[in-house]
């Protein structure tokens, strides 16, 4: 068994720290992880991804098309950016958060009727690819944590919510307690569990979750 | 990985970057010295040999061009000490004149390239494949597929490099270098750092002539042994012998081989030869494996490298071996592969149904025609984007006095002009180019030739073709962009600022002086933020008749985030005052700041979590709008 997480966002919101947590807790328990990063450019305010795989019979850094159980987006508009790597009934976790790029701007205010996209546009055209889609509003839970910049962890709870997510929600916490910075660990910490808890409002009525604590 | 696992004194496994296994490889083997100049996808490297400088006794250099790095590399192992350099494919071009020389004066001291290629030219201006430079320049070449046998490679290099007195090349491609698994972590033993006495070595590293003509000798021979010892290497190994059909394959490929022959569910009717040393290329072993096969598939990205080998041997093995690969036109030497492009090539070969992934990525085009492009762009807070408004500024001013510009750009952050909404950019080469090109049109153009150029490009490979613009009184105007780190890579600290590697206290080596001292006549140094000034400034360099040089400064955004945090320094945003704006858009038309979108009442907004409150838009704005939280200015 395996499971596939293609995960993508806007260069700045903390995608390779979240990578690296998950794979810290997998060589902590035992089980294979394999990723393929791609930030190249982008360090801040482009399109960033990560393929994160699990699992013994996983060999290539890249999930092929139509293989990644879940989409996981820290940003609306970059969910439909990479939609040919999710399965046709996987689950998409998508950030409610939009961060405009500077080009939709442009448009916007030098044609006219140009309007931006909004979460809504996003998923009503995923629907069609697939049922399964959660909108987490992490940008207000992050805020809710105390430290605006913990939107990757807040995701990190939603993950740990889901039955198929193999690896031990301790081995997690952990895992993050060594990857993030001492003074903003509280933070993270409760942003992983009001992650997990709106998992559990909303992600968890669409698949199968662990019990609620 | 954290810092802590790639220290660990424990025998135990730990999840890493395929940069940072490279860097335990080395550690884990004793290296001594290591000197590198950044560049994607290989930076990590650097920057995790420049984070652990302190819990060790490597001597590190951030070197100012990838040739110096392997020169201070070759020094040390010159003198019997472990060296290791990491550069990016176009940075082995830069380094190759003193790597061709290595071949022939051989070395004491392991010495260990890593050379990373970026097919699909994610972070590169090509697509190159340096594995020509292997048998070109007669220097061995192992190629990684895994964090895990990078690390290994890397150590058994120091053993190769030293056995046979010859640099080792660790060739890697994008996806090794930022690919993350688990790696088993080997014994940490280090010897104390200690100074050699070079004339008790008695070694000497001179060739030219005749002489060069007998180390020439010697390094056919060298290399002939080394094949023989690649015969039974470790890193050539084979899987389900005995089909009829095989796989020939190296590096990233490889894993997509295992993933694609898994989706074809072909795990067992195929045989592979996974080839972890690429030159020399181990023949027999290559003989050995195609001699019983009816077809025979070779997967490498770029160029057909392994897949000439394997028709040159067949010729003689196996004549009527059907070979698929980039000549038959299964696979294409253009961009990189994935598991679905070698399953669709494998499947091809085989004349099996493979329903391909071409209508599962038509379809999702459907769902990215309503979606914007995200160019990757200049940061809120960058000195570089304020820099190109008042640039454009000047030249629109200019342009309606009837002087036209041609605008050469270079490699750094500032090569971002080149994508929308900026698009502005006639050439952008590779490293230092843009006053070379500069040099030459300024001869042969009518128009005004404006060259940009950042701080560490400057050192890098600039000042060559400064000194001849000066020496040869050639007229054009050059911006260097002074932001005090290399900032695109990861704000790397470089010439521009007091520091080396490790924040260690090094000496500035400031642009100014550099100009002054070569005879640049026209020399101003403005700050990127003070917009207005800078316009006039530009405008006066650009009417000059002869060599005008501005120097740009003001701190990398991240790197002066950084500062001001472990300062304890807030960073107070900007907002746009609804009642005073009037949406003249002066800010959203000129600026293009990634802090900025606009609002339900089409009033432009400012993200407070984005603003790096750098001023920039408040000066545009021409009613005063923008102000800055807290009513301070």
């Amino acid at each position: 068994m395996s499971l596939n997480i293609f995960i993508c966002g806007v260069g700045g919101q903390g995608l390779v720290l979240l990578t690296t947590v998950v794979g810290n807790a997998c060589a902590k328990i035992g089980m294979k992880v394999v990723t393929g990063e791609m930030y190249g450019l982008s360090q801040r305010s482009g399109a960033v991804s990560v393929h994160l795989r699990i699992g013994e019979d996983v060999f290539s850094p890249l999930i092929p098309y139509g293989e990644a159980d879940i989409l996981l987006s820290l940003e609306s508009i970059e969910t439909l950016r990479y939609v040919e790597y999710l399965k046709k009934d996987g689950v998409v976790l998508m950030n409610k958060r939009i961060m405009h790029p500077p080009v939709e701007t442009s448009k916007i205010i030098t044609s006219k009727g140009a309007k931006y996209l909004t979460v809504e546009d996003v998923v009503s055209k995923l629907k069609s690819w697939t049922p399964n889609i959660a909108v987490v509003d992490a940008l207000r839970l992050a805020k809710e944590s105390g430290n605006v910049r913990t939107e990757n962890t807040v995701f990190l709870g939603c993950l740990s919510a889901l039955e198929a997510f193999p690896v031990d929600e301790n081995a997690i916490r952990e895992s993050i307690e060594e990857a993030v910075p001492k003074k903003t660990l509280e933070q993270n910490l409760k942003a992983f569990d009001l992650g997990k808890k709106s998992a559990h409002d909303s992600l968890c009525t669409l698949v199968q979750c662990r019990q609620p604590p | 990985m954290v810092l802590k696992d790639v220290l660990s004194e424990e025998k135990r496994s730990a999840f890493m970057l395929g940069n940072e296994a490279i860097f335990r490889g080395a550690l884990e083997a004793d290296v001594k010295v290591v000197a590198f100049y950044p560049g994607a996808p290989t930076s990590e490297i650097l920057d995790t040999f420049a984070e652990a400088l302190d819990s060790f006794d490597y001597q590190m250099e951030i070197a100012t061009n990838e040739k110096v790095a392997l020169e201070v590399c070759a020094g040390a192992a010159f003198a019997g000490v472990r060296s290791l350099t990491a550069m990016k494919s176009v940075g082995t071009n830069v380094a190759s004149d003193t790597l061709f020389v290595l071949g022939y004066t051989g070395v004491k001291g392991g010495l260990v390239i890593v050379m990373a290629d970026d097919p699909h030219a994610h972070s590169s201006q090509s697509e190159q494949d340096g594995r020509f430079f292997a048998p070109n320049a007669y220097i061995p070449m192992l190629e990684p597929s895994t964090p895990q046998e990078a690390k290994d490679m890397v150590k058994k290099a120091f053993e190769i490099s030293e056995r046979h007195r010859v640099p080792v090349l660790i060739r890697t491609v994008t996806r090794v270098n930022h690919q993350s698994g688990i790696v088993q972590l080997g014994e940490l033993h280090r010897n104390e750092f200690k100074k050699v006495k070079w004339k008790e070595l008695g070694e000497e590293y001179a060739t030219l002539g005749a002489v060069a003509r007998q180390k020439k000798l010697k390094m056919l021979e060298r290399s002939a042994r080394l094949a023989e010892e690649f015969e039974t290497s470790e890193f050539n190994f084979t899987r389900n012998t005995g089909s009829a059909i095989g796989v020939v394959t190296s590096s990233v490929s490889y894993l997509y081989v295992l993933e694609a022959l898994k989706m074809l569910k072909l795990q067992d009717r195929v045989s592979i030869l996974k080839l972890g040393t690429t030159y020399p290329l181990p023949k027999n072993t290559v003989k050995a494996f195609i001699k019983n096969l009816k077809k025979v598939v070779v997967v490498e990205e770029l160029s057909p490298y392994l897949e000439k080998e394997v028709y040159a041997i067949a010729k003689d093995t196996n004549p009527d071996l059907a070979i698929f690969g980039k000549n038959s036109g299964a696979f294409s030497e253009a961009w990189e592969y994935n598991p679905n492009v070698v399953a669709k090539g494998i499947a091809s070969a085989m004349g099996i149904a493979y329903a391909g992934h071409e209508a599962i990525v038509k379809e999702a085009e459907q769902f990215k025609e309503i979606i914007p492009d995200r160019y990757p762009t200049f940061c809120a807070g960058c000195p570089h984007r304020a820099t190109f408004v008042a640039l454009n500024q000047a030249l629109k001013i200019q342009a309606a006095k009837g002087q036209e510009h041609y605008f050469a750009n270079d490699i750094g952050c500032y090569s971002m002009w080149i994508f929308p909404p900026i698009s502005r950019g006639d050439s952008s080469l590779c490293m230092g180019a843009s006053v070379g090109v500069a040099n030459g049109l300024s001869h042969v153009i009518e128009e005004r030739v404006v060259a940009v150029v950042g701080d560490s490009t400057f050192y890098h490979a600039a000042i060559p073709a400064l000194i001849d613009a000066v020496h040869n009184g050639n007229k054009f105007t050059l911006l260097i962009l002074d932001n005090s780190v290399t900032a695109m890579t990861g704000q790397q600290f470089n010439p521009s600022t007091e520091f080396t590697a490790g924040g260690r206290q090094g000496k500035k080596v400031p642009i100014e002086d550099i100009c002054k001292a070569v005879g640049v006549e026209f020399l101003e140094v403005v700050d990127s933020y003070d917009v207005k000034n800078n316009v006039e400034v530009f405008r006066k360099a650009l009417d000059f008749d002869g060599l005008a040089v501005v120097v740009s400064r003001r701190e990398c955004a991240l790197y002066g985030d950084r500062n001001k945090r472990s300062r304890g320094e807030k960073i107070v945003p900007f907002y746009v005052d609804k009642q005073i704006c009037k949406r003249p858009y002066v800010c959203l038309r000129t600026f293009y700041c990634p802090a900025y979108e606009i609002d339900e009442d089409r009033q432009p907004r400012i993200s407070p979590e984005l603003c790096d409150g750098c001023s920039v838009c408040s000066q545009l704005c021409p009613i005063k709008s923008i102000k800055r939280v807290e009513g301070e200015t």
